[in-house]
């Protein structure tokens, strides 16, 4: 009779435990609730870690970082304004309609019409017109522009009949994709639950459901790891990290973005107006003590402003030097211009830590460098004052164009027209301009390298680190992070 | 009593007024929102475009004016980062929000009263002193930490309560507690020296002379009379509340009005902003006039004296 019994517990335990493996599901703790899950809308991370499981893209990029087809199959620069996708057949949405070239067509001007004022218009709009064709669509660009696929990455396909009936509001709040997921339920600022697609074209997910949370502080997600609640967490800095370390039942995964921190300097103005003292400032800078002591996260120095995730990153560049009392011996010879006070303008969404280094490392090597916290408008009206000699004399940026190429960074950062540059070199503005429009993937390299090469011999900018994102993950899910800090869902497995 | 109404009235009215004329201009202050709402890569025309389309090209009177009348007839805008009416934002956020001030109005009361009025009874005692020293600590423990403190025991080590979150009754407990501790810490204080100063009273020494026994005395004769101090304080706690309420609902997700505000701030979704400061302000501006008019119901001679 014990016997039986003990038997019927331990059978229905083995049923209990062997329940998750069988149907696992996840839950996945954002830092904020989608802004929106229309994909055309808002492309904030905590959005569109979301929709890109709801929505097929053009194209996508694999974990390795290449460009590789989605919804378009294939394509061909067909003239030097021209591009032709071959759109893939059998693919149909949430609803059960078919996703048709027209809605492609449909999807790239709904995005590229500045009355739907998409905070994603910047990044497309050097599209001037979408046409499809049999199972061809072409779009057409205003001028050569080989970026056009990087940015393409970040084009979902939405349904053109399902929008248009619903309206953009409604589609808002109950989107219909073509992706790996289809949309359940958003419990606003609580959670989105997605469910899998069984009919998924491509590589179905993992797990029967998703659900996606937000919780705002990074120690409440490392509990819910700690306590099971939740699967996988983002937004981790590196002492969660160490917390959850020791511990078998959770993992912490790091990745390199494409994220490059660095620090930008007035040049028009003393003391960074001279080349010898953006040298010594480069020299104080301690960037693998940054790394290593501050972040912590599996940052990488760098020493131009691309990363090795970047289409552009140039080979050879040769690494800072960090030497302190060499940065000592040139304040030291410019008595006058060291002591040239310096504001290092911030704001609260920087890295205050970096700041503080960065201000003490200066000082240090005879700099005299004050900080300016101010909000963020005020921030960004200084860091994109009218007057290239207005804006700051010094600051700690980390800049992303999510496209994974040279041109997103260095083009608003280095190009004299730009609203952000403060350097105006006209060798470099005829290199990015030349690399902008050119079709010949090696001119292309050669010019980005060319710049990589200026900027370090110039001291123009002082780039410090690839930046690293770290998550945290239940033991039993596979799952690798990309430079484009994506989570698809279809892309991660579970352990058995 | 009427006209006691009237003029409390007022004086809540001036005082929103001058609220919501203060929002608008702080919000100002801080500068143009545009060039936050897009992305880095926008050119100077797009923030224009974004600027026109916004509506914040206009004369800045023009502006508060649209404001003004916008707010008269509760419109409180579109949220053009979640893409959504302000006013169905707020009011997916609210319910969570009144739970969870009802759960820690709850805590600090049931425990706070009956505490005040044991350290009244026991004064001078150690039992008092060491009661004394445990609403101390609930007084002076940051909500971050208590708050995260009790994840960590209750929901990760020992897994008696959810983490963090919502969907039952028992992910209200911790938050409720943790927001409520600094309002029961007040309320046994206030509660304490209320009837202490009572006991202190004549009628309570003649009912004692009378052989009334302690439990009457309490039930009778001095909770109605030390409730008046606890009545206003209520309505100030309730303001108290909603501002805890921004820490604890972010440490424990809870999706309440304060975490709209957190994520509304880093979203730079201005519109919601202004629409929850707004919102608090009148909370707090009606629990005070709610309290006003409880005391000159509890209390005629506050009515009296109002006259002018």
């Amino acid at each position: 009779m014990t016997h039986s019994i003990r038997g019927l517990l331990a059978g229905v335990a083995l049923a209990v435990l062997a329940l998750p493996a069988y149907a696992r599901d996840i839950t996945v703790d954002l830092s904020g609730e989608p802004s929106s899950l229309d994909p055309q809308v808002q492309w904030n991370p905590d959005s569109y870690y979301v929709y890109r499981n709801v929505f097929d893209n053009i194209v996508t990029r694999d974990n390795a970082g290449e460009i590789v087809p989605e919804i378009a199959t294939d394509w061909e620069q067909t003239s030097d304004t021209t591009l032709a996708l071959t759109i893939r057949e059998g693919v149909t949405f949430h609803d059960g309609s078919p996703l048709t070239p027209e809605d492609v067509v449909y999807s790239v001007k709904r995005i590229i019409d500045p009355a739907f004022a998409s905070p994603q218009l910047g990044q497309f709009n050097q599209i001037t017109d979408a046409s499809a064709e049999g199972n061809v669509v072409t779009l057409t660009t205003d001028g050569p522009y080989p970026a056009l696929l990087a940015q393409l990455v970040k084009l979902s396909v939405v349904p053109q009949a399902v929008v248009e009936e619903m309206g953009a509001e409604a589609f808002n709040a109950a989107p219909v994709g073509s992706g790996p997921y289809v949309f359940e339920e958003w419990n606003r600022g609580v959670s989105v639950t997605l469910t899998r697609n069984e009919d998924y074209w491509g590589e179905a997910g993992p797990f029967e459901t998703a659900v996606f949370r937000a919780v705002p502080d990074a120690a409440t997600r490392v509990a819910d790891l700690l306590a099971g609640t939740a699967d996988l967490v983002v937004g981790i800095d590196a002492d969660a990290a160490a917390q959850l370390a020791g511990n078998d039942a959770v993992q912490v995964l790091s990745a390199p973005t494409e994220r490059v921190g660095y620090m930008g300097m007035n040049l028009d103005k003393p003391p960074f107006n001279d080349l010898e003292m953006r040298r010594a400032a480069s020299l104080s800078i301690d960037r693998q003590g940054i790394v290593d002591g501050l972040l912590m996260a599996g940052e990488v120095p760098l020493a131009q402003m691309a990363s090795p995730a970047h289409f552009g990153y140039a080979e050879g560049i040769e690494p800072f030097e960090y030497d302190p009392d060499a940065a000592r011996a040139i304040t030291e010879a410019n008595p006058e211009l060291a002591a040239t006070p310096v504001t290092l303008a911030t704001a609260p969404v920087f890295d205050q830590r970096i700041v503080q280094a960065v201000q003490q490392m200066l000082d240090d090597a005879g700099f005299s460098v004050e900080i300016s916290m101010t909000d963020m408008p005020t921030y960004l009206a200084d860091a994109q004052a009218e007057d290239r000699a207005e804006r700051p004399a010094l600051s700690f940026g980390r800049w992303s164009c999510a496209c994974q190429d040279a041109d997103g960074i260095a083009y608003p950062l280095l190009h004299s027209s730009s609203n952000w540059s403060r350097v105006a070199d006209p060798e470099i503005d005829a290199l990015l301009d030349e690399a902008r429009v050119s079709l010949d993937e090696q001119v292309r390299l050669d010019a980005y390298a060319e710049v990589a090469q200026l900027v370090r011999e110039n001291y123009y900018l002082l780039p410090m680190y690839q930046a690293a994102v770290l998550y945290g993950a239940a033991s039993d899910i596979t799952f690798e992070p990309t430079a484009n800090e994506s989570l698809f869902l279809n892309r991660m497995s579970v352990a058995e | 009593m009427l006209r006691f109404l009237l003029h409390r009235g007022g004086q809540a009215l001036v005082a929103a007024f001058g609220v919501v004329t203060l929002v608008f201009f702080i919000q100002r202050l801080t500068g143009d929102p545009t060039a936050l709402l897009l992305p880095e890569t926008a050119t100077r025309e797009d923030i224009e475009a974004m600027r026109a389309s916004l509506g914040l090209d206009r004369a800045l009177w023009v502006q508060y004016l649209d404001f003004l009348r916008d707010i008269a007839r509760f419109d409180l805008g579109r949220s053009f980062v979640q893409n959504a009416p302000v006013w169905t934002i707020l009011s997916s956020r609210i319910p969570y929000t009144l739970q969870l001030a009802a759960g820690a109005l709850a805590v600090a009361v049931l425990i706070g009263l009956p505490l005040g009025l044991a350290m009244a009874l026991t004064r001078g005692r150690a039992v008092s002193r060491w009661m004394m020293g445990l609403v101390l600590a609930c007084q002076s423990m940051p909500t971050f930490w208590s708050g995260i403190m009790m994840i960590l025991v209750f929901g990760v080590w020992l897994r008696w309560l959810p983490s963090s979150g919502t969907g039952t009754p028992a992910h209200l407990v911790m938050p409720s507690i943790a927001l409520g501790l600094l309002s029961l810490a007040t309320f046994a204080r206030i509660t304490r020296s209320a009837v202490v100063d009572e006991l202190g009273r004549d009628y309570v020494r003649s009912a004692r002379a009378r052989g009334v026994g302690t439990g009457r005395l309490v039930r009778k004769h001095l909770l109605r009379n030390s409730l008046i101090p606890v009545i206003s304080i209520t309505a100030l706690e309730i303001s108290q509340l909603l501002a805890g309420a921004v820490i604890v609902e972010t440490v424990f997700a809870w999706p309440g009005l304060g975490l709209l505000t957190v994520q509304s701030i880093a979203a730079r979704d201005f519109l919601v902003v202004q629409a929850v400061v707004l919102l608090g302000a009148f909370v707090t501006i009606g629990a005070n006039l709610a309290a006003d008019i409880l005391y000159s119901v509890v209390d005629p001679r506050v009515r009296l004296s109002a006259r002018p």
